[in-house]
């Protein structure tokens, strides 16, 4: 048993799920950062932006990884498009009541069921998939797909960078102003619809990128988004609402222990551990277990 | 007051009813029995979250519960006993589960309540493979015009469970904690007791229907006993209706009912585009829903 947990493969497995996660919960947290609701249709962008992927390599013969920047505009785009929209509108209202945020939640989920549906509709509910990099790579003890570790590795690669984006440049500054002190940062000069759009920008395309890099090792269904969503809901809570660092960390931490505990039991009991985790972590800390404060809503 | 003649009209149109199997083929029987159900999940749901303002999207778990339960006794006890248990076990679940879900406010319960319907279906899934069952089948099930009546109960029971709640102090201290948590402890409403008495009734008929519903299936599987659609189903009808109303979720359930017969067999998709699509409309635009008294009493912003 001590060997089996031991192993590279776990560890790599762990490392490869924790990246998947810390990507879209990101992306999550800073939407959520912005207008202090959850998408719940999040996961439906990672979907999406699976499904382009498949086409445009089924279709145009585009290879995935070239693929990553068609999707990260179009989720880019797309982000734009519904703040510009939609959300900018609703973010201008007055201060919005717990029942109006309960409301607004009902909301996301029609829009999460209607575009499950749609793509249904349009691609079938046949899951696709394709042969790319397929070829076995071996690090020391570990043996991966090309497609897999290119994977992996690009979404740690953009993992840092929106990081550091969110850390030294201005914009990502005023994005992490906005979510922790929304009316303070507008008092000392923080542009804050440009600040809001960018975190849209950034939430969606980072959403769409991520479909397209689990596109590369699963096969993409229309209904493929709401377990991610649950996954990065945990994530994000467990994290802290509103906080990247913790966001981090709690996508690494539940990708060990997804990956630890199915290896520990069975795979039966993945959804019990993953939904008992979420529901500890709602009742024991609404505010994220790695929070710094509560940000009481 | 209107809450009376509302309660009459629900009550006196359900009574109508029940001349369903006497005139009308199985299938009309069968159709009628689905919308009785739908009626009877959507106006219990109104009971708690259209009055307190606690959106619970995991009302399915206390139909998954009681249709378990009346499964897993087959053999040992009469639906005689077993439905009304259902209902027990049910309110006996949202008793003990409340006391600590119900602190969590606003969108965090809305997921909570959720994530807890989702961790008992994969519980019982899990539970139901150690014990060697992938689904389970019960035989020697009540007629079709038995389940009709039993059905029809429910929903009058519902609805009379809705009206009563609504005249009571429970049902002004519910509506007080919607408007405003805070001022309502102030002024001295039992904030905890009411949303925990409130969430157990709601659970009641919902677990009796989840019976009744296995019975009428004459099997149980817990992915579909669990299916958080019906959360979400039952949600959109009294949304659509309007949640705080008495005509509400009939109406609501009555609209989906139909539009699900026209749809569902031929275009799923379609139907739950549309059913995604109502939600969002109402959530969003017309919160108090087609009947919209809660609406128009909501017009000028507190």
């Amino acid at each position: 048993m001590l060997e089996t947990l031991a192993a590279g493969q776990l560890l790599f497995a762990a490392l490869a799920l924790g990246a998947l996660y810390a990507l879209v919960a990101l992306g999550l947290n800073l939407v959520y950062g912005t207008m202090r609701l959850l998408n719940v249709a999040h996961g439906d962008l990672v979907m999406l932006g699976g499904y382009a992927t498949y086409w445009a390599f089924a279709a145009a013969g585009i290879p995935p990884l070239a693929a990553v920047l068609l999707t990260a505009s179009g989720g880019a785009a797309l982000g734009a498009g519904a703040y510009r929209g939609l959300f900018r509108r609703l973010l201008a209202a007055p201060r919005a009541t717990a029942r109006i945020e309960a409301n607004s939640l009902l909301a996301f989920f029609g829009l999460s069921v209607i575009v499950q549906n749609l793509a249904a509709l349009a691609f079938t509910a046949t899951p696709r998939g394709y042969e790319y990099l397929s070829g076995v790579v071996r690090i020391g003890e570990v043996a991966v797909t090309g497609g897999r570790l290119a994977a992996v590795a690009l979404a740690l690669a953009l993992c840092a960078a929106v990081l550091a984006f969110l850390r030294r440049h201005v914009l990502g500054l005023a994005m992490r102003a906005l979510v922790e002190q929304r009316e303070a940062a507008a008092v000392v000069g923080v542009d804050i619809d440009r600040a809001q759009r960018a975190s849209f920008v950034l939430g969606f395309g980072t959403a769409a990128v991520a479909g397209t890099l689990l596109s590369m090792t699963e096969q993409v269904s229309p209904f493929m988004g709401f377990p991610i969503t649950i996954a990065a809901f945990v994530v994000v809570i467990m994290g802290g609402l509103g906080r990247i660092e913790g966001t981090l960390a709690a996508a690494f931490l539940l990708g060990a222990i997804e990956t630890y505990g199915v290896a520990l039991t069975s795979p039966t009991y993945r959804s019990i551990l993953v939904y008992g985790l979420f529901v500890t972590v709602l009742l024991v800390r609404p505010q994220g277990l790695l929070g710094r404060r509560a940000i009481v809503r | 007051m209107s809450e009376r003649r509302d309660a009459v009209l629900v009550l006196g149109a359900l009574g109508a009813g029940a001349a369903v199997p006497a005139i009308g083929s199985d299938y009309w029987t069968g159709f009628a029995i689905t919308a009785l159900m739908w009626i009877a999940l959507a106006q219990s749901w109104s009971v708690f979250s259209g009055l307190s303002g606690y959106v619970s999207f995991g009302h399915v778990v206390f139909y998954g519960l009681g249709a378990y339960l009346v499964v897993a006794t087959w053999d040992r006890l009469s639906p005689a006993l077993s439905v009304p248990l259902a209902a027990l076990a049910a309110a006996a679940f949202a008793l003990a589960i409340g006391a600590p879900v119900l602190r969590v406010r606003g969108p965090y319960f809305v997921i909570l309540s959720f994530g807890i319907a989702e961790l008992v279906k994969f519980v019982v899934i899990a539970a139901e493979a150690a014990a060697g069952h992938a689904s389970r089948l019960i035989l020697r099930t009540p007629d079709l015009a038995a389940l009709f009546y039993l059905m029809l109960a429910l929903a009058a029971a519902a609805t009379a469970l809705a009206w009563a709640v609504r005249s009571t102090r429970l049902g002004h201290g519910l509506r007080a904690i919607r408007e405003d948590e805070v001022a309502a402890e102030t002024i001295g409403v039992p904030v905890a007791r009411y949303k925990l008495a409130a969430l157990a009734l709601s659970a009641a008929v919902p677990g009796a229907v989840g019976g009744t519903m296995a019975m009428r299936a004459t099997y149980f599987e817990p992915l579909q006993a669990f299916d958080p659609m019906v959360s979400f189903t039952m949600i959109a009808m009294a949304v659509i209706g309007g949640s705080d109303d008495l005509r509400g979720p009939v109406l609501g359930a009555l609209v989906l009912v139909y539009l699900s017969e026209l749809l569902w067999a031929g275009a799923p998709q379609l139907y739950m585009v549309i059913l995604g699509a109502l939600v969002l409309g109402f959530a969003l635009f017309v919160p108090g829903g087609l009947c919209g008294r809660a609406g128009a009493r909501r017009a000028r912003p507190a």
